[in-house]
């Protein structure tokens, strides 16, 4: 199976489950997990930055869409495209990942490398998202609860996601 | 613009970044209700804020230009200060009429000082040489006599009060036109001793004693004081009155100096005929 094919497979299930399950999964107000961002956080590593941004705001225009939330997801969704690059160059072993068609994952990044990678992007667009969706800087605990457990929640997801679809070990060429 | 096209390619994507950035956060502020209405009213705020900051910084370069004008309208209000103004009372009103011969003139004055308390009292007048007031010229209130003008400065005139142990005036009992004089016993600033009657002559209580016109400074008729109380005298030909004084001293705003226009041609007679 194609890189490419499995990243519209990706795409459309990952909306999907977002969409028509997560979004309404609503636990006390604080806890929103957005999964859907695992796609853009999955992308192949050689996905050139413009293609990245495209892909990366197109998804969350589609969700904005979805959710009735003109812009507030494609602005979180197009910073962690934008920034998603340099994170994986700072990550990245001396000479970059060995194989660049492939997708970040644990196994191609080393497990640790990979949480801090995927906790770090999805910290970065629960943050951007849940401030400019509740934009009231005198509840600014309430927002800071609602991004930690939301943060934590869709971590959580990307694992159990991580248990049924990540491989168990490098493939080798 | 070959740089330029290296700048747009060099920085393509954090352009593009910033220009998805750009539409996002527009749609965010433009059609999510709560964001729209919390981004106006930021704006306004903070635009606010900014025009404020820029009007404090431009004020300080128009400092000096305010401080001008403040001093000059400072200077301008202080120099209408009633205060700072001396208004020496120089009218003087005179109907000609030729059919009579105009002896005296009434000069109106302010009383700037006054005293009734001493042995020897002296009103001060704000109407001096220049505005025709000299040495022994009358001085009188609406109601009666006040004093004599003694000396004169510029603007400033000082009356020997009729409350001075050295003030004698001569006076007439105005209902039988009998000769006296009035001096003032420093006792109480509202009666003097009115002396020098005939004791044939009969004083009753509210008689009128008026100026007999006999000196220079006053005209005759001018009213003095009222009769208060005789004291006979046995081993005299005279009797003394207690009159109670038609001015009244110790509230004494306003007087008229008394100019006698024939002073100087009585004067000179009566010289003539003294001196030699």
């Amino acid at each position: 199976m194609s890189e490419l094919f499995k990243n519209i497979i990706r795409f459309v299930l990952l909306i999907f489950v977002q969409v028509f399950i997560l979004n309404n999964i609503m636990l006390n107000g604080w806890v929103q997990p957005y999964l859907y961002l695992l796609l853009i956080l999955l992308l192949p590593f050689q996905t050139p930055r413009w293609l990245l941004l495209m892909i990366g705001t197109a998804t969350g225009w589609i969700i904005d869409n979805f959710m009735h939330t003109p812009g507030l997801h494609a602005a979180a969704c197009a910073a962690i495209a934008y920034l998603r690059p340099f994170l994986i160059g700072m990550l990245a072993p001396q000479g970059g990942f060995e194989d660049t068609t492939r997708s970040p994952s644990p196994a191609t990044m080393g497990t640790g490398k990979f949480v801090f990678y995927a906790g770090m992007l999805v910290l970065i667009h629960h943050v951007i998202y849940f401030t400019l969706e509740v934009f009231n800087f005198q509840a600014t605990p309430y927002l800071a609860m609602k991004i930690v457990f939301s943060t934590l929640v869709t971590l959580l997801l990307i694992f159990v996601y991580g248990l049924l679809f990540f491989e168990k070990r490098p493939r080798r060429r | 613009m070959r740089n330029l096209i290296l700048f747009i390619r060099r920085y393509f994507n954090l352009l593009l970044f910033i220009a998805i950035e750009a539409i996002c956060l527009n749609r965010v502020f433009s059609q999510n209700p709560f964001q729209q209405a919390w981004f106006l009213q930021f704006s306004e705020e903070w635009m606010g804020r900014l025009y404020q900051h820029y009007a404090d910084v431009m004020q300080y370069f128009h400092l000096k230009q305010v401080n001008e004008s403040l001093l000059a309208e400072n200077a301008r209000l202080r120099n209408q200060l009633l205060q700072d103004f001396s208004f020496p009372d120089t009218s003087r009103q005179l109907i000609r009429d030729t059919a009579h011969h105009r002896q005296y003139a009434y000069l109106p004055a302010e009383v700037v000082n006054n005293s009734i308390v001493h042995a020897s009292n002296y009103i001060t007048i704000h109407r001096g040489k220049l505005e025709g007031v000299h040495a022994h010229m009358g001085v009188v209130s609406s109601q009666g006599v006040a004093g004599v003008v003694v000396r004169a400065s510029d603007h400033y005139a000082l009356v020997m009060s009729l409350l001075h142990k050295d003030f004698r005036l001569s006076v007439r009992l105005k209902r039988t036109g009998d000769i006296g004089y009035v001096r003032w016993d420093g006792e109480d600033p509202t009666t003097a001793l009115f002396s020098d009657i005939p004791r044939s002559v009969a004083l009753y209580k509210n008689d009128t004693v008026v100026t007999s016109g006999f000196s220079v400074m006053f005209p005759p008729g001018i009213v003095v004081g009222y009769v208060e109380k005789v004291a006979h005298q046995p081993a005299s030909n005279f009797q003394v009155a207690r009159i109670r004084l038609a001015t009244p001293f110790s509230r004494l705003r306003y007087v008229y100096v008394i100019e006698n226009l024939q002073a100087p041609e009585q004067l000179q007679v009566e010289s003539n005929v003294v001196s030699p």
